[in-house]
């Protein structure tokens, strides 16, 4: 099912200037809002005001990392409130599997292309909105 | 963040970092030609048929450049995923001969020298003619 993701805003928290702006522009000019930060605490001092639709997140910012924002955004037991895409340089299968722990989405190894990021952000989109499939639902009631 | 590290005093800093920061500053680039090919495209729409011829070679010319660095990009991104990162490449008389502050900053900075906080639009730096 197609849906409209114009306007959608996305939050990119990178401490890479390049990055952070290239990312930007690729976003936007596929009709997104985006916010960003540098650090982990601005990230989390941006979202107490304005909740993106998404977030893409590099484990290894400064400050607060990547690891402890998702902790501040997924108490033990709940949901994350948006999608979380994480990114980071050589990540390893801990990185991967604590990142999942703690609510990211998915993740994605640096480095990438800007066409490789919009795919994944349609994706954690789609997944978000997405009506839940038979196979994702209670056992009870297959 | 890379750790500094010195060749005869100056930056270097390993083969795969090197290609590395390449690889995401010729993204960038790319980037900003999506955008400006996105912004003529727009802009053909506000004009006049018989004027749109002009500007639709400027945009396919855009568009060849967005597909060049696509390509250089991805070059450079796949050699540095390859390259040993033992190799030290002295880097610091290349930054040097980057007149655009800005770009310099964010290399020299990804090749762990210390940021600088030269932003895009600051006036200084951007063009070392004086």
């Amino acid at each position: 099912m197609q849906f409209d993701t114009r306007g959608l805003n996305i939050m990119i928290v990178d401490n890479d200037r390049t990055v952070l702006e290239m990312l930007q522009i690729r976003l936007e000019v596929a009709g997104y809002n985006t916010s960003t930060a540098r650090t982990g605490r601005a990230a989390l001092e941006t979202m107490r005001h304005a909740r993106p639709a998404a977030l893409i997140l590099d484990i290894n910012v400064p400050d607060v990392s990547g690891l402890e924002v998702l902790a501040a955004l997924t108490p033990p037991g709940c949901k994350p409130p948006f999608p979380i895409l994480v990114m980071g340089r050589k990540l390893s299968a801990d990185d991967v599997q604590r990142a999942i722990n703690r609510g990211a989405r998915d993740c994605m190894a640096k480095p990438f292309s800007g066409a490789d990021i919009l795919e994944r952000v349609a994706r954690l989109l789609r997944r978000a909105v997405a009506p839940p499939t038979p196979a994702a639902q209670p056992a009870a009631y297959i | 963040m890379q750790t500094q590290r010195q060749v005869d005093g100056g930056l270097a800093a390993s083969a795969a970092t090197t290609f590395d920061a390449l690889a995401w500053e010729i993204e960038l680039a790319g980037a900003r030609c999506i955008f400006l090919d996105k912004l003529i495209g727009d802009l053909m729409q506000t004009m006049p048929v018989e004027e749109r011829t002009r500007l639709m070679e400027g945009m396919h010319a855009v568009d060849l450049l967005s597909q060049h660095l696509t390509g250089l990009s991805a070059f450079a991104r796949k050699v540095s995923e390859n390259v040993s990162e033992e190799v030290l490449v002295p880097v610091q008389a290349a930054l040097d001969d980057i007149t655009l502050g800005v770009l310099a900053d964010r290399m020299s900075t990804a090749f762990g020298g210390e940021e600088m906080g030269i932003n895009q639009g600051d006036d200084a730096g951007d063009l070392d003619l004086f």
